[in-house]
Order: C-alpha cells, then structure tokens, then sequence
C-alpha cells in the first residue's frame, strides 16, 4: 500500500538517483507552535545532504523526524509523511525501533555511553539480534570510522578516556555498527576543534560510498565543502532545496543568497 | 549618628548569625550528649556473651542472640523484596510512565504515603499479612510489613537517580535501535546504579530501626532461638532494645543501652557505605 | 502488498516482551495505590464495626477515655490531648532551632560548615525513635526531675523534647530548602539597597520563603503526631486532659501500642479501638501531608 507513494507529485525531482527518504508535506508542531511547516523534499541515496539554516529554524527538528527521535519530546505533533524507502516511517503498524535500527544517528555533543570503547560498539548489534563475528563487526565499524588505528590496542578502555574528537568517531562507529543505509548528523563537529572537524568531514566522503548520509550544520562552509545537495530552511519552512553548487553559487531565491553570502544567521 | 546606627545594624547582624550558628551547631552537641549516655550506660554489658546469649529473666545472662538474627532475617528478606519493586517502580514512573492522570496519582500517592505514621503500617501489615494471608507473627510477615513502609523511600530515591543520568545517553540507545527496556537495562541503570543503592541502603537502615510496625504485628519478645525459614516467628533488635527499656529495672536499662550500641553500629555501618559508594561513584564518574 | 522494507523479523516478538516487561513495572509502581486503597478500606472497615456499637459523636467529644476498664467510656479527647501536648512541646522545639539551623546553613555557613553540619543532621534523622525513647527515658526525664522535683517518671515534657530532637532534622533540612529556593537576585536587590544581612535575611528571604517553611513546619507537626516508640516509652500511659507536661499523659499512638501488646481479644470492641484511633491518626496526618505538600508544589512553581 506504501509503494506507489514515491512518484508523488510533490516530491521535487532534485535527485536523478533512488531516493531514500521522501518528506512529503511535513508539519511538525511544539504544543501549538509550529517548529516545521509544510516542507517536502527527498533525499537520494549515497550522497550527502546538508541542512542549513540560522538556529531556530527547526532544522535539528526536521532531522530528528528522519528516525522519529522526535517521540521522545513531549507534545510534539506531526503531519504530513516520511517514506522511507516508500514505506511511511510513521505508519501506525510500524515500530519506531525497527525505524532507527535503519536509521542511525550521530548527535551534536559525543554521548558515548561511560562503558569500554569495545561495548560502545558491540552493543548495537547485540541488541539487535546480530549473529555474526562481533568482535569483526567492531573492527571494521571503528576502521570505517578510521578509529581503528588509534584504539585498537585499547578496546577495553572507558570511551570516556577518549578525546572530543575520537568520541564522535566512535560515536559515528556506533552506528556504523547497525549497518544502517541512512545516518542523520546533528551538527556532529559543533563541540569539536578544527582539526578533529578536519578528520570527521574528511571520513564522511568515504563513508558517502555506502551510506546515504544527511548532516544538519550551522557551519556554512562545512555544507559547501562536504555536501552535494543543501537544504536551506527558514523559520520552519523549505526556501531552497538543490545540488550544493547551485545553492551555494547560484541560489535561486533572495533569502538564499543573503544567507549563504552570510548577511544573517 | 548615621554611622551609630549603622554600626547597631550590623552588630544586629553579628549577634543573629552567632545566635543562628550556635542552635545549628546545638545538632552536634545533642548528638555527642546522646551518644556519650549510651555508652556509659551500655559499654560494661557489652561482650561476647550479649552477643551470643537468648534473652533471659537475668539481666547478667542476657543476649540478643535471636534477635540480632531476627533482625538480620528480617531486613535480609525486606531487601530481597523491596529493592526489585521499588526500582522497577521508578523506572516505570521515571522511563515508562505516560504523562497522565493515573501516572500523576501514583506519584502523588507515593509522596503521600512516605508521611504515614509507621505504626499505621503495622496496623496495615497486621490485618493483611498476619491475619488475612495468614502468615502468621513470622518473619515474612514482617519483612511485607517493612517492605510496603520503605517502598516509597526506595522510589523517591532511586527516581532521583535516574533523573541524574542525562538524557544524552538515552537518546543514543534509542538511536541505536533500542527498546526503552534495553535502553534501560543496559545503558541508564547502570549509571544510576550507585545513586540507587545509597537510597536503598538508607531505606534499609531506616527498616532496622523501625518499631512499632513490628510490635503492631506481635513480633515476639521473648524468643529464644533463631528463626530457621520466613515462616518462624521471630524477635528485632529494636524490639528487644523497647522491651529492655520499658522495664524499671536500672540493670535492664542499661542492657538496653547495650543494644543500642549494637544497633548504632549497624547503622553507622551501613551509612559508611552509602557515603563510600556515593564517592566512589563520583570519582569514577569524571 | 509489498512487504514493508521496515518490518523486521523479530519486530512482533520483542514488542510483546516490551509490553510485558512495561506492565510488570507498572504494576509494582501500582502497588502504591494498593498500599493506599487497603489501608483505607481496612481502617473503614474496621472502624465501622467500632461505630455500630460507639457513637461518632460519644468517640470524637467525650473527655474519657478507659476502654479497658469499667465502667468503659470511650472518648477519644484525651488522646487527642495528649498527642497535641507532644505536638505542641515538641514544635516549641523544632520550629525555633529547625528555622534557625536553616537560615544558618542557607544564609551564613561556607560550603565547608555545610558539609560537616549536613552529615550530621542527617545522622540525628538517622536514629531510631526506640533510641530516642531510652534517651528521654533514662536522660531527659532525670535531668527535668532534678529541676522540678514534682516531675513523674512518664511525663509529657520528656517526650516532647526528644520528639523535638527527632523532627528538628526534618525541619531544618525542609527549610533549608525553601530559603535556597529563593533565587540569589533577590538577595542582591536587597543588598544594593544598603541592606544588612540580617535585614535581607528577615525582610527579604524569610517572607519569599514563608509558605516553604510554613509547610515544612506542617510535615514536621505531622510526623510528631504519627511517632510512636519515643512517647509509648516516655510519656506513659494514662489518658488524660492535662496542661502540666510534668505529668504523665497517653497519645493516640501509645494507646495503639499499649493494645497491641496487651492480651485484648480480637473482635472486641476494646480491641477495634485502636481502628477507631489509627483512622483518626491517619485522617490527621493525612489531611496535614496533603496541605503541605500543595502549599510546596506552589511555592517551588514560583521560583521556576
């Protein structure tokens, strides 16, 4: 019953590739105050799309829709679809966990749990099910995360020992783990210095090969260098949508140009 | 003149912060004074043979054998019982819970029933446990009494401790695909776990202390053996402590103090380690 | 239909353990309510039997009380008496030191005097009320006795200061609480006025404070009322309507006890006294928590 809904009308033909999530006419509302209005737009598979937008524009709220983070929030309301992979994310018989066991996430601040870097990578999978070689599994998510090198000799220390930086590579290992298709950033290098913000754009092009990735960033050269398509949303709503280039050079509408040439935000 | 007056307000200020420290500082003196008494009253009976012997008609021959042993019963069970229930309470009232009426209600409810006097537990423990369940005046009896008079300690306490634990590290498991319970269980709890057992530990220390809930239930006072199973009748160190007490026998009254000594201990004990755990916890934290 | 590429194997499975799992906690966070409705119901109902054969009105006004004895008359006054005697006593106590620990914790003391002071407080809350009743038993009434000599061995003013001693902990932590609830700008206002601490203490922080301390003194009167060993021990067992506290008195409390420990059959009206006097007990210490708890679920919304 899901599977027609992709040739959607409203959905914006920004992607030749498969799309992978479809936001199709999205209302999200705090209480009664509208956080997200009416914004429609997909997201093609590997490649990595940024949201931009001054804070507050409801950017992170829109991100957190993606694998429904946002029902932990009390009162907060939605309309409107999200497909992913033609499947509507919050249809009634669809449970959220199986959601973000496909749709991982990496957080603003690195949050790894006060336990080993070896269990912050384990526990995912052993969640979930996984049956295979952990011990590989971990291994190679902490490689992808090019973590491996720098902890491998100490897998049974605290994640807390850990640098800023390291901590969200681990984090992103974290959820590379679940071999999700989909990872959501929230501003992953806001707590970091420029180096460790360095390393982690420079791992999100690798990863763009397997993974379809959307980052939400206040960092506007950050979306100009990592990204190949740019979302640009003002107070709640959808401005501009399209490949980086054209957002970043050409912008089509006013309010664009004056933020990506940074007269506000 | 000005400067006269000025100089009255702030000796005002000097004697009402000396009056103030010196009633805060009365808290201490109280407690030496109290603590000095029972020593000396106590300290000469006590010995091995207190330790060792059942209670008797004999003040030289007695002990508080059973109920030392009662008491250990008692609380070994009141824990056994009452921290999965307490901690699962919170946990449903602090992770699970809808915000609603019913959810509301409860939490008022448990605030409300850590103010009921304890003897009403007993009241409440000798009808349902003791004559409606039929447990009889044994030790299981007991331990559901205490059970249900620290259960509101014990949530407060360990609600408090998961609210400590940030939300940041929630979100992660759920990002990661977990269910609230394996997000709980794996990730929340053990970081709560100390803030935890300091609550439970001084919920305990409140049971060992506790009276009246144990006389309203007929807990013997004069036992002389150790109870052997949950179904064996059974004495508690206050118990006895309030028997020894309510004789006029001066040689009783210092047998009692004895007890106190004992009971004191137990309980500097047992809040030796809530503090030890609570700093343990915090230096391992950072 | 298509199958959904978010229908994942296990899903049915785990969704029913979650469930499982969240009514069982459910259910022990439900338990209180239990706790709740059978203290309720077993009070009323026993209370009930007492009040076929006792009238409300004879219980709540009569001014004697000898359940135990012919000719029996079962006026629950002086009880009532007798608890507000310790009540009162033990208030005179822990309402003057309790504020005034407070105010020197929250106002004056170091961080450092807070944390000797704290702990120790917290050790005084700590001791059982059995330890307190030897306390006054063997401490406090000697030492009354050798300043008024008329002084009986179970006596009121006894009690009443060890119950002092016991809730004075309570009282001052709960105030302490308030006092810092009330944010640090206010204080500065005062101050940039020209204020003396002592007239930002009493003027400025005691009033935005009041209706915290004011509750904290409510819960402390509860639990004076509800306390047991120390005044079964020390204030004796003889109900009377008396205003000396040298004289031995009998609260509702001890009655309960005296009871409980003696050989009343069960059934009797003798014996369902003490439902008629722990319902009354418990409506009153209900009825007080319940007040003080609404006046301090205000009083923290308005400094948040």
């Amino acid at each position: 019953m899901n599977t027609q809904t992709t040739s959607d009308a409203q959905i914006s033909s920004v992607a030749q590739s498969r799309s992978v999530l479809d936001v199709i006419d999205v209302t999200i509302r705090y209480g009664t105050k509208p956080a997200i209005q009416n914004v429609s737009l997909s997201i093609p598979q590997h490649r990595i799309t940024a949201i931009i937008g001054p804070s507050g524009c409801g950017k992170s709220t829109l991100l957190r829709a993606f694998n429904r983070m946002n029902d932990f929030i009390p009162n907060v309301g939605m309309e409107g679809r999200i497909l992913y992979l033609g499947s509507d994310i919050y249809a009634r018989e669809v449970d959220p966990v199986e959601v973000r066991r496909r749709i991982g996430m990496v957080f603003q601040k690195p949050n790894p749990f006060p336990k080993s870097i070896l269990q912050n990578v384990a526990w995912g999978p052993s969640i979930n099910g996984f049956t295979g070689n952990l011990e590989d599994r971990v291994e190679q998510s902490l490689r992808r995360a090019a973590l491996w090198e720098e902890v491998s000799d100490r897998l049974h220390e605290s994640a807390l020992a850990l640098s800023g930086g390291q901590q969200q590579r681990l984090c992103i290992a974290r959820a590379l783990a679940m071999e999700p298709d989909v990872i959501l950033m929230d501003e992953p290098c806001s707590a970091l210095d420029p180096v460790s913000t360095a390393r982690i754009e420079d791992l999100m092009f690798e990863l763009k090969e397997r993974y379809t990735i959307v980052i939400v960033t206040h960092n506007m050269q950050q979306a100009a260098r990592v990204s190949s398509l740019t979302a640009f949303l003002e107070n709640g709503s959808l401005v501009e949508y399209g490949e980086t280039d054209q957002v970043f050079t050409r912008p089509r509408n006013q309010r664009t140009e004056e933020y990506v040439t940074g007269r506000f935000g | 003149m000005s400067s006269d007056r000025l100089r009255r307000r702030h000796a005002t200020t000097r004697c009402f912060r000396l009056l103030c420290a010196a009633v805060a500082w009365a808290g201490i003196v109280i407690l030496a004074v109290l603590l000095f008494h029972v020593t000396r009253e106590g300290i000469r009976w006590l010995d091995l043979q207190f330790l060792t012997a059942f209670p008797s008609r004999f003040p030289e021959q007695a002990g508080i054998k059973s109920a030392l042993w009662g008491t250990v019963w008692l609380i070994t069970l009141t824990a056994g019982i009452s921290i999965p229930v307490g901690v699962a309470a919170a946990i449903y009232l602090e992770e699970f819970s809808p915000r609603n009426r019913l959810s509301q209600l409860i939490e008022v409810n448990i605030g409300n029933l850590a103010g009921v006097p304890s003897i009403v537990y007993g009241i409440l423990g000798l009808v349902l446990f003791v004559r409606f369940l039929a447990l009889g005046r044994s030790v299981l009896a007991g331990s559901l009494t205490m059970t249900l008079l620290i259960l509101p300690v014990i949530i407060i306490a360990a609600r408090e401790a998961l609210r400590a634990v940030p939300d940041s590290i929630r979100h992660a498991a759920f990002a990661l695909g977990a269910t609230r319970w394996q997000a709980v269980r794996a990730q929340v709890l053990p970081v709560a776990l100390p803030g935890i057992l300091t609550g439970v530990i001084l919920a305990l220390s409140r049971a060992i202390g506790e009276t009246a809930p144990l006389v309203m239930i007929g807990a013997l006072t004069y036992v002389a053996f150790v109870p052997e199973g949950p179904m064996d009748a059974f004495t508690a160190l206050p118990i006895q402590i309030f028997n020894w007490a309510s004789r006029p026998q001066e040689d009783f009254h210092q047998l009692a103090a004895a007890g106190i000594i004992v009971l004191l201990v137990t309980l500097l004990l047992m809040n030796a380690t809530a503090v030890w755990i609570r700093q343990r916890a915090e230096r391992t934290g950072r | 239909m298509a199958k959904s590429p978010l229908a994942g194997a296990g899903t049915r499975k785990s969704r029913t353990k979650e469930e499982l799992i969240r009514f069982v906690l459910f259910l022990c966070a439900f338990l209180s309510i239990l706790t709740t409705l059978s203290i309720i119901a077993i009070l009323a109902w026993e209370a009930y039997s007492f009040f076929r054969e006792v009238r409300v009105f004879d219980f709540l006004s009569g001014t004697r009380w000898t359940p135990l004895l012919e000719p029996r008359s079962f006026g629950v006054l002086p009880l009532v008496a007798g608890t507000l005697q310790i009540v009162i006593g033990a208030s005179l106590i822990a309402i003057p030191v309790g504020l005034a620990s407070a105010i020197y914790l929250a106002e004056f003391a170091s961080a450092g005097v807070r944390r000797v002071l704290k702990p120790v407080l917290e050790i005084l809350a700590g001791i059982p009320t059995v330890v307190y009743g030897y306390f006054a038993l063997t401490f406090v009434t000697p030492l009354i006795a050798a300043i008024f000599p008329q002084t009986q061995i179970f006596n009121a003013a006894s009690a009443s200061i060890v119950v002092g001693i016991m809730v004075l902990p309570m009282t001052a932590s709960l105030c302490d609480d308030a006092l810092r609830a009330v944010p640090e700008s206010l204080r500065q206002g005062a101050f940039a006025l020209g204020a003396t601490q002592f007239e930002v203490t009493l003027r400025v922080v005691l009033p935005a404070a009041l209706s915290g301390v004011m509750a904290s003194f409510v819960l402390a009167a509860s639990r004076a009322i509800g306390e047991t060993m120390a005044v079964t021990l020390a204030a004796g067992a003889t109900p009377k309507m008396t205003l000396n506290p040298l004289q031995s008195i009998q609260t509702m409390t001890a009655y309960i006890v005296q009871v409980s420990l003696g050989d009343t059959p069960v059934g009797t009206v003798e014996y369902q006294t003490i439902f008629a006097v722990a319902a009354l007990l418990f409506a009153i210490t209900l009825s007080m928590n319940i007040i003080a708890h609404r006046v301090l679920a205000r009083f923290r919304e308005v400094y948040e």
